[in-house]
């Protein structure tokens, strides 16, 4: 370690005077001057002289801040090696002022520069390290090839492998030129053959030979030759018996084995996949018994679709065959992990067959050796958690004649004579899962012509389960899967035998029934993806309500009744922010606690959009969203990956590459992005203070136009009952489409855009030669203006924007991309001057645009509501996210104005004549649409105060529980209201009720200036 | 359906189906990258088909501190089980226990004399599997814990410092069998 950490005081030389030594171990920045300037005099030692240039830094005036950057200057141009302890000093001097001070033109060169000078020093190493704490690879790569150079063959391998990997980092960095790059690429792809040559040729590898010894090594190896290599080159080396794949499988390094698969899978080399994994299984362990060393998931079906996709199918898929049964014949001693594992190779085996060979008989039905894999499989599993993750994907190949057979022949007979209660109800909970599956399939249904008999039918599928006219999925089907889900319930709450049974199993089969009446539900009420060619956000606009509010209401008295079930609670979460429930949905957010790492992934699922649905959730007495931006502050605090160094001190190399990748994309997440726009769109809603300019936040500063953000939101604990034909259940129940490259940018974009007109000289801010300020003023204004207009334009019309934004967030990023371009062409037209016809295009389109969400919102009940009058409040609270961007909107216009208006009084005061003043119709125009924003602002204001009348208004509760039940009662409804008591209705009722009531509340507090 | 392999950080946003349990404990990044920088073959994971992390075991090897090379808790090279986990709908498949070996293997190849772990001692479901693994308790860490996981009005916990011999240890002397009886502090523990 260096002599002082990063964010530490260095020590100063031994050789320092214990009076100067205190003062400076003190903070004594006076007194370190003073006295540092007076032994710098008498001693004629320059390191004094650093000694009071870094105590200056420490003080406050931006001129005694600014000597150390001049001293560094200095220490650059001599081009003599510096003085170690004054580099040490000025690191620590300047890690503030670190963003005007490129530390790779300055102090990472001094460090290489002393390095070379004094390669034998142990103090080397800490100058690579400081260079690695500041991400400088250039000056890291010289420092390495200097010490690998020296300590060539000395036993301590670390050295060259430092030089390798770092100019392999390097080569792949941006940070490389590209005339280097090149240069680079070849050097590393030399060197790691050169050693694995070396390996290859010697018998016995000694630490002191420069060839390839541990797996870290070899790893890189393979890495590097991927990077920079031929394919061919890798395929050839790839065969070595001493660093090929299955050599190093045999020396039990799986990680260089899987890198090899992923590698001919990426390049459709399957023959060699089935080579590889064909050898690799068939490998020993000892006593000659089948080793179950790479007996993976991904070996096995590797193995598998390879052998589908041989030249002789037969014999390979026969082969694959083979090998499986020598493992099962092992089956006492094996792990439960990998017999299940064993087990589903053999169902994926079966439908790898090619129809041919699946000799399927017509005289049985749809009784296929398929169907038969499933049934042995389910035979064993069928009670297990996973058992239908596992065969999800095998049952929605199926055909509709295999499917009928599995479902109706298969299913019932996995119990055979085990009338075990609980085990009965486990398979029929399974069993209305696989019908929900197969309603998303699209082999249940056929075509049904639009018109029969010359009439038109407005159903366009034939159910082939159930015989009758549907549209996609079958509804009647839908209805039945709720109805037997709902007896099986029933029978569980009603049996007390089986409720006491219920804590020893894994999971409570209540809760997949409550969930699969739930997406039947959903699916029926109509429920779709929200995407922008729709006007309004609410994906609840065009949904039948009461279907939508059993569904919530079920689930929501399942969750109390099993409150640890993760999948059901982050269902209720979305489906309570459609519901416009945020409040509640951060009550039923909280428990999962989501905190530090998996925030990245994770929070999107109840942050996105927030600010939009519920402003009022800011107002907590703790910051909504600063656990998120401390974890990033704290991730990205240095440039350099986090742990990057002990990853270097302890060999590993395929650690450093990916650590060096996952700090690229942590610093690229979509939810970074997220959080700062979030939090500052709900500042501004409250009058609050931002504290900086987006772009200049140092969270995000490093992101520009071209940076590619990533959303990384996990979904993984989603209950996923859908097949892979349709949209997952997360696109149905989230709050709009999810976080993307494209919105990020938006946001960002919209935001620079608002820092620019809203920015106000503080009021003591004294101008002096104001006119000079000014003219600088305008050249920055203009140049920031029409770098965000052609952004946002760009963004705009990028063919993915569409489909990642809501309806409103269309409308909000399309005005203020024609906002900006007007304001640009406003503020370039001069009174005298024609203005330009798009002047006046842009504006009318912005009227159009802005119009069109204005007249969404204003209609908010639906012609097809089947909801009584009084509804309209219940579609304005689903849908505040509307009305929030009419706010948006609506602001953004009047800021624009004023910003136009307070230009054109500037440029007036400024120039008497009039000459620079803007054009008087561009005036006009901005005056215009202000007024059409302050009306639309006046909208707003009255629908708040009138949702606010509203909610308070008696009868809440009934009128809830006929829009849940409906008027009178129906199969469905009878079915949800077995299984869900009237009080826990009522209870959800009531959530639902302070939940929207509060959100109105803090909607109230928001600003309308 | 699994595949056993190296953990690698963009794991790390495939986590929920283990972390969002409550019995799993959610670290700060750096906290997974130290050992993933420092023993990177002793962080492995369990996915499933779709890429979620259904398990996974992170350890270390190492001894105590030189300076406490004369104390009586001194521990000599030796790997230690930071954290193993399995998500529910995965457990009891053998999972936890292929990840246990595979550490142990590790530890075995690195020499050490024993693997070890802290656990709570209301943990019983973890107790029996470290027991049917052939781990046993050595010592018993008192208030190791800053909460109690299952009772609100208490605010700490014991720890069982539990151990498995590795084949070093041919005599069996790091292993006791009244290691209910050695009770210590957590300062007496690192
Ligand atoms: C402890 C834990 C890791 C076990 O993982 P697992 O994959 O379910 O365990 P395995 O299937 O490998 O079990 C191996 C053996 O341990 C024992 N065992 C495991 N879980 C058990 C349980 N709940 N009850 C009784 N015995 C159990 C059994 O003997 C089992 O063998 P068997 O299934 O053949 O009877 C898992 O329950 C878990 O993640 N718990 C929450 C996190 C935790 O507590 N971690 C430990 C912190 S120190």
């Amino acid at each position: 370690m260096p002599s002082y950490s990063r964010y530490g005081r260095p020590a100063l030389k031994n050789s320092v005077d214990v009076q100067l030594q205190t003062a400076f171990s003190d903070g004594n920045w006076p007194s370190v001057i003073r006295l540092a300037d007076k032994r710098a005099k008498s001693l004629k030692d320059p390191y004094y002289e650093a000694i009071k240039i870094a105590a200056e830094s420490q003080l406050d005036s931006a001129a005694e801040q600014c000597a150390v950057l001049v001293a560094i200057d200095e220490l650059i141009r001599q081009k003599t090696v510096p003085d170690l302890d004054t580099i040490d000093l000025y690191e620590w001097a300047t890690q503030d002022l670190l963003a005007d001070l490129e530390y790779a033109e300055t102090l990472g060169p001094l460090r290489a520069r002393w390095v070379k000078a004094n390669p034998k020093s142990p103090l080397a190493v800490q100058c690579l390290q400081s260079c690695l704490e500041y991400w400088d690879l250039v000056s890291a790569q010289q420092i390495a090839a200097t010490l690998d150079k020296t300590y060539l063959n000395s036993g301590d391998r670390r050295y060259m492998f430092w030089s390798i990997i770092l100019t392999f980092l390097l080569s792949i960095s941006p940070q490389c030129t590209e005339a280097s790059r090149k240069v680079y690429s070849m050097l590393v792809l030399r060197q790691l053959e050169r050693a694995a040559d070396t390996t290859e040729s010697s018998e016995k590898l000694s630490s002191t030979d420069r060839g390839l010894l541990t797996e870290e090594e070899c790893y890189l190896y393979y890495r590097v030759l991927l990077k920079h290599g031929t394919r061919d080159d890798f395929v050839s080396r790839m065969q070595s018996q001493r660093l090929g794949a299955l050599a190093q499988l045999k020396e039990k390094r799986k990680p260089l084995f899987w890198e090899a698969l992923d590698a001919f899978e990426s390049w459709g080399e399957w023959d060699r996949i089935y080579d590889l994994c064909n050898q690799a299984l068939s490998l020993s362990a000892d006593g000659g018994k089948p080793s179950f060393f790479a007996c993976d998931w991904q070996v096995w079906k590797r193995f598998a679709v390879a052998a589908s996709k041989a030249t002789d199918q037969e014999a390979a898929l026969g082969q694959v065959q083979d090998v499986l049964k020598k493992f099962t014949a092992e089956t006492a001693s094996t792990n439960a992990m990998y017999k299940k594992n064993i087990r589903l190779a053999l169902v994926e085996t079966t439908f790898q067959l090619p129809p041919v060979l699946l000799n399927a008989n017509p005289d049985h039905g749809g009784m296929t050796p398929r169907v038969v894999q499933l049934g042995l499989f389910l035979e064993q599993y069928f009670d297990r958690l996973a058992a239908f993750d596992d065969i999800k994907g095998y049952v929605a190949q199926l055909s509709f004649e295999e499917a009928k057979c599995f479902l109706e022949k298969v299913l019932p007979n996995i119990l055979g004579e085990d009338t075990d209660p609980i085990r009965q109800i486990i398979l029929k909970s399974l069993e209305c899962k696989l019908r929900y599956l197969l309603t998303t399939c699209p082999q249940t249904l056929s075509h049904y012509p639009s018109v029969v008999d010359g009439k038109e039918q407005d159903k366009d599928y034939r159910c082939r389960f159930c015989s009758n006219l549907t549209n996609l999925p079958c509804e009647h089907c839908l209805k039945k899967i709720i109805a037997a889900a709902a007896d099986v319930y029933k029978q569980v709450a009603t049996d007390k035998k089986l409720i006491e049974a219920i804590p020893k199993l894994d999971k409570d089969p209540r809760i997949d029934l409550a969930i699969v009446m739930a997406l039947s539900l959903l699916k029926l009420s109509g429920l779709r993806q929200t995407l922008s060619d729709v006007p309004a956000a609410s994906a609840l606009r065009d949904v039948n309500p009461s279907l939508f509010l059993q569904a919530v209401a079920l689930l929501d008295m399942q969750l109390r009744e099993t409150p640890g079930d993760t999948g059901l609670r982050l269902l209720l979460v979305q489906l309570h922010l459609l519901l416009g429930c945020a409040s509640y949905a951060h009550q039923l957010w909280i428990p999962m606690d989501v905190k530090r790492t998996i925030q990245d992934a994770l929070s999107p699922l109840f942050f996105d959009r927030i600010s939009s649905i519920s402003p009022g959730l800011f107002q907590g007495s703790r910051p909504l969203m600063e656990p998120l931006r401390s974890y990033y502050s704290n991730c990205m605090r240095d440039n350099s990956p986090l742990r990057i160094w002990d990853a270097f001190s302890s060999g590993s190399y395929s650690s450093i590459l990916d650590m060096a990748e996952y700090d690229s994309r942590l610093r690229r997440s979509c939810t970074l992005m997220m959080t700062l726009v979030e939090e500052r769109r709900a500042t501004r809603s409250f009058g609050g203070k931002i504290e900086c300019d987006i772009e200049d936040h140092v969270l995000v500063s490093h992101i520009t136009g071209d940076t590619t953000l990533v959303n990384a939101t996990d979904y993984g604990s989603f209950p996923n009952l859908e097949s892979h034909h349709g949209a997952p259940v997360q696109d149905l129940v989230r709050f709009g489409p999810a976080i993307s490259n494209e919105r990020s940018h938006l946001a960002f974009l919209s935001e620079q855009y608002l820092d620019l007109i809203l920015f106000k000289y503080p009021k003591d801010y004294k101008l002096s030669r104001a006119n000079e300020v000014a003219i600088k003023d305008r050249n920055y204004v203009m140049e920031t203006l029409s770098h965000i207009s052609s952004s946002l334009t760009d963004f705009i019309h990028s063919s993915k924007t569409p489909q990642g934004l809501t309806g409103p967030e269309m409308t909000y990023y399309t005005v203020l991309s024609l906002l900006s371009a007007g304001l640009l062409t406003a503020l370039t037209t001069s009174r005298a001057d024609p203005l330009p016809k798009t002047f006046s295009l842009l504006t009318s389109s912005i009227k159009s645009a802005f119009g069109g969400l204005r007249t969404t919102f204003l209609t908010p009940i639906p012609s097809s509501s089947p909801l009584s009058p009084q509804s309209e409040a219940f579609y304005a609270l689903t849908d505040m996210h509307t009305m929030s961007y009419v706010r948006d909107t609506a602001l953004a216009i009047r800021h624009s104005a004023a910003f136009v208006i307070a230009f054109h009084e500037k440029e007036l005061a400024r120039d008497r004549s009039g000459r620079s003043s803007l054009h008087k119709d561009v005036i006009a125009e901005m005056k215009a649409l202000d007024g059409v924003a302050s009306k639309a602002l006046g909208e707003v204001k009255a629908r708040i105060q009138r949702l606010k009348e509203q909610l308070g208004e008696g009868g809440w509760l009934d009128r809830m529980l006929e829009w849940t039940f409906g008027r009178e009662e129906d199969e469905v409804s009878k079915a949800v209201s077995q299984v869900v008591p009237t009080e826990a209705v009522e209870e959800w009722i009531g959530k639902v009720l302070e939940s929207w009531r509060e959100g109105v509340k803090g909607w109230g507090m928001v600003r309308m200036e | 359906m699994a595949n056993f392999r190296r953990f690698r950080p963009d794991d790390l946003n495939k986590l929920s189906k283990c972390n969002l349990d409550p019995l799993t404990e959610t670290y700060e990044l750096s906290f997974y990258l130290q050992y993933y920088a420092k023993w990177p073959s002793l962080f492995q994971v369990a996915e499933d088909q779709h890429g979620n992390i259904i398990g996974y075991i992170m350890g270390k090897l190492e001894s105590s501190p030189d300076v406490y090379q004369f104390s009586e808790h001194y521990l000599p090279w030796h790997a230690h089980i930071t954290a193993v986990t399995v998500a529910p709908e995965a457990r009891r498949l053998g999972i936890g226990k292929l990840l246990t070996e595979q550490l142990e293997v590790a530890a075995d190849a690195n020499d050490a004399w024993f693997v070890d772990l802290f656990v709570r001692s209301t943990n019983h479901k973890a107790i029996t599997f470290y027991k049917s693994m052939g781990y046993s308790i050595y010592r018993v860490v008192k208030d190791y814990y800053g909460d109690h996981s299952s009772d609100p009005t208490k605010d700490s916990e014991d720890a069982y410092d539990m151990r498995k011999p590795m084949k070093r240890d041919v005599k069996k002397e790091h292993i006791r069998e009244d290691g209910k009886k050695h009770e210590v502090d957590p300062s007496d523990v690192w």
